[in-house]
């Protein structure tokens, strides 16, 4: 099978293959440097896991780089590394994403050792345990001993009841602590399968050798039957949640929490303008008020988390040391009582969407940024094209939709609030 | 212009009073990154107003004679652009990107805000108030506090021990006019390195500079630092911390100039110990431990000698064993060296991969940047591969007993004091073990 979609203003191709077993193939020949990005993605994350083996995926992706049948443990980076590579790999909530950066030349060498890796991973215990280990430091390095990676879990794990984004892509403590070697071979039979797999290909690459190779090395690999993913419908949400806690910080922290859609509904662009009108730069309403007006906080931001399902906007402001946080809620508050009364400028408007624009051509200026972008809109969108149908829809959006998203999502009932004060009270 | 070098040829002018201007063309997309750096930084504070150059270069973006600080903000985000302003103990860095039809506007900007400062006494004031904020703040970050605090007690009393953006202190003490007098000194036509990548040519950015950047000509003061040096013994600081489940560990001492002979011999052997996924602190720490998930090392560069360092961290209940293993693993590099398959896995990682130190535009230009600001050789970057070729299994042992000190050695660590110091105490040849607070910045 093959389709073929313009890749931007600047000529270039993106072809769309897709062999007997079911993996995707996506490739872009840029020949702007003697480079190449081979990415994998797999449609795994940690919303796919089940309450008490949370962290499996994530888990998953550091064995990925232990032995096979065919390559020894440590040769994977070995290879690669002497090739003059360097490959890592990130997992979350509805991905894993594998990604390698080499030579051009070293095309056979990485095709070789990704459809590998998909088909022959050997799992024994004493890898699996070490690995357990590197992951429970890497969760006290972003979580335990973070205040913003502790909240954002108590953020997730508040505002979901029932959806698999209410634990952690890092999991639980006790479960990663807990994982066996079976656990692990039986995830990699279920989602370790071309049918669920997407490679994405760029650089400067011959496209018959590409597919010869992936044919070659990946033609044989049976696809795997995937189990269904059916998460629980949420129950609605009626009023604020709120939680407080205290720490060893000087200043007191604020994150808030409203519910937002899905990368794949229409709302989400408009939803996204919204919050850089809010949160967006050092001009940007809030931070124009809170950071430099007000002197309130000395750090915010706004995100609208991309992914599959509905997930959340999240807000975070670390205020300055001595300040309150009922203050800040208020303009807080105000703010978005504003945008949603009031709505935006056409020039604030076309402000954001210059930003935004920027931050997309910044995201093509090397191989491996076009592989990420292509890859995380065929995983999480369904479909690698609408990566510029999503530019078009950013400049086709007006002041109004921009307001009645703010109506329609900037909901305080809705909304989680987490309040972090300082061991000492002072801030409180 | 001074230098203009648009790719591949070279050209120079005569007017050192000039700025040098470097570009890179490439037009690939409609993006043009735009830097302005000026040779001035930390390593200028006076004594007691560490962080002025930082505050001077911060203040740059609070207004100009023209316009408000919410209104230089309202301006950038609105040409499509970002802009950061850095400061380093060596520079300061303006640097933007933008997209290519605003690259005038944009530019114009940039050259009000460097040459037409307003320094407004209530701006600054701000801006003070801002910078107090945000270093009581570094408390959060336990990795910046371990920088901070590693940097500090290892190199002492030298200009690159200071804290870049100063101390809660030093900040409150500056003054309009000591900030004033920081500009005048060093924001002077020759002191000025601008570059241009994307999509952007020579003549074009040689012509808004010379419409635009109109400093006053003039020579600022030279940067005048020590050579770099360490005290005498193995020394540690303790950051002390409540609650950490996990510690921050960086153990270092002092590395080579970019012009010593034997600095790729030694960036080679760096690579065999920690500088890739597989070697051999990563390896042992790591993989076959999982005692912590980064483990690393690396070789500073500034204009004097910088620090070579590691970096782990593990739990706060595997760290002292942790440590052990870092200084057990340390020593057997520095003495016994890197063997032969190492030696030939790094030199081929870092010959291969240099592709990716070239493929866009804004990475070749970077490099010429560095070579202009540290006083190295215009084609210093181009020669790495070639050098890298050269380095034997002898050049990489010689550069490291010869450069890396078994006896000189910091230590920094933030954790729980009172979980930690007993067995810290326990280190051998320690010669001092200083415990300071973590909220004292």
């Amino acid at each position: 099978m093959l389709a073929e979609f313009p890749f931007g203003e600047g000529g270039q191709i993106v072809t769309r293959y897709t062999l007997g077993n079911g993996l995707t193939l996506l490739l872009l020949v840029d020949r702007k440097a003697p480079v190449l990005s081979y990415h994998t993605w797999y449609r795994v994350g940690s919303k796919h896991e089940k309450p008490g083996k949370t962290g499996l995926a994530h888990l998953f992706e550091h064995l990925m780089f232990n032995e096979t049948k065919h390559v020894p443990r440590g040769q994977l980076d070995r290879l690669i590394e002497s090739a003059g590579g360097e490959t890592n790999a990130a997992t979350w909530v509805d991905w894993t994403h594998y990604q390698s950066e080499l030579p051009a030349s070293e095309l056979p060498l990485i095709a070789r050792l990704e459809a590998d890796r998909m088909q022959n991973l050997v799992l024994r215990k004493p890898q699996v345990e070490s690995e357990k280990e590197v992951v429970a430091n890497e969760r006290r390095f972003r979580v335990d001993d973070d205040i913003e990676g502790q909240v954002s879990e108590l953020l997730y794990s508040t505002a979901f009841k029932r959806h698999p984004y209410r634990w952690p892509t890092i999991g639980w403590m006790d479960d990663i602590q807990a994982f066996t070697p079976e656990d692990c071979a039986h995830f990699y039979r279920t989602y370790y399968a071309p049918n669920n797999a997407t490679l994405v290909v760029v650089g400067d690459v011959d496209e018959e050798e590409v597919l010869q190779l992936v044919q070659r090395h990946y033609g044989k690999i049976p696809a795997a039957r995937l189990p269904r993913f059916t998460p629980g419908t949420e129950p609605p949400q009626r009023s604020e949640r709120s939680l407080e806690l205290r720490r060893p910080t000087p200043a007191a922290k604020l994150a808030l929490a409203y519910r937002g859609p899905s990368f794949r509904d229409r709302d989400f662009p408009a939803l996204a303008l919204a919050s850089e009108v809010l949160f967006g730069g050092r001009s940007s309403r809030v931070f124009a008020r809170m950071v430099r007006e007000e002197e309130l906080a000395t750090d915010l931001h706004g995100s609208l988390a991309p992914f599959a399902d509905a997930g959340l906007y999240e807000i975070w402001v670390s205020l300055r040391p001595g300040q309150k946080l009922p203050a800040a809620l208020r303009m807080l508050d105000q703010e978005f009582a504003r945008l949603c009364k009031h709505g935006v400028t056409e020039a604030e408007l076309l402000k954001v969407k210059n930003r935004m624009e920027l931050g997309f051509l910044q995201g093509m200026e090397t191989a491996a940024g076009k592989a990420e972008q292509l890859g995380f809109f065929e995983i999480v969108y369904g479909d690698a094209s609408a990566l510029f149908e999503r530019l078009k829809a950013l400049r086709a959006i007006t002041p109004s939709d921009v307001k009645r998203v703010a109506n329609k999502y900037f909901d305080a009932r809705r909304r989680t609030r987490i309040a972090v004060l300082p061991q000492n009270g002072a801030a409180a | 212009m001074r230098t203009l070098v648009d790719q591949p040829s070279a050209r120079r002018a005569t007017d050192t009073q000039q700025p040098v201007v470097l570009v890179e063309s490439e037009h690939s997309l409609p993006l043009v990154h735009v830097g302005l750096v000026l040779r001035t930084g930390s390593v200028h504070d006076p004594r007691g107003a560490e962080g002025l150059a930082r505050m001077t270069a911060r203040m740059l973006r609070m207004g100009t004679r023209g316009l408000t600080a919410q209104q230089v903000e309202e301006k950038i985000d609105s040409l499509g652009a970002q802009l950061s302003v850095g400061c380093a103990p060596s520079y300061v860095q303006l640097s933007g990107v933008v997209v290519e039809h605003n690259l005038e506007a944009f530019f114009q900007l940039l050259s009000e805000l460097v040459v037409a400062p307003a320094f407004r006494a209530r701006d600054l004031a701000r801006a003070k108030r801002e910078t107090v904020a945000e270093l009581v703040g570094v408390v959060d970050d336990d990795r910046s506090l371990a920088a901070r605090h590693f940097r500090s007690f290892a190199l002492g009393k030298h200009p690159y021990a200071r804290a870049v953006a100063g101390t809660t202190r030093s900040v409150r003490t500056l003054t309009r006019r000591a900030v004033l007098a920081h500009y005048e000194k060093h924001f002077v036509s020759s002191n000025v390195i601008v570059s241009m990548a994307g999509a952007v040519h020579a003549e074009r950015a040689q012509e808004l500079v010379a419409r635009y950047l109109t400093l006053p000509r003039g020579r600022a003061p030279k940067q005048d630092a020590p050579e770099t040096s360490l005290a005498k013994g193995r020394r540690l600081i303790l950051v002390d911390k409540p609650e950490r489940t996990q510690t921050q560990l960086i153990v270092g001492t002092l590395g080579t100039h970019a012009l010593d002979p034997d600095h790729t011999a030694l960036q080679v052997a760096n690579v065999v110990f920690g500088g890739l996924f597989t070697a051999r602190l990563t390896h042992e720490i790591r993989s076959v431990r999982g005692l912590s998930y980064g483990a690393s090392s690396s070789l500073g560069h500034d204009r004097r000698r910088e620090l070579w360092t590691m970096w782990t961290f593990p739990a706060a209940k595997d760290a002292f064993k942790c440590l052990q293993l870092q200084l057990q693993l340390y020593e057997d590099w520095v003495q016994n060296g890197v063997l032969p398959g190492e030696l030939k896995r790094a030199k081929s990682f870092l010959v291969k991969s240099h592709a990716f130190e070239i493929d866009t535009a804004q990475k070749r230009l970077d490099q010429r940047v560095e070579a202009e600001l540290f006083g190295l050789p215009h084609d210093y970057f181009d020669g790495f591969v070639s050098r890298v070729k050269r380095v034997t299994k002898e050049d990489a042992n010689a550069a490291l007993k010869n450069r890396l000190s078994l006896r000189d050695l910091v230590i920094g660590v933030v954790a729980t004091a009172s979980e930690l110091e007993p067995q810290l105490k326990q280190l051998p040849n320690l010669r001092e073990l200083r415990v300071v607070p973590f909220d004292r910045v």
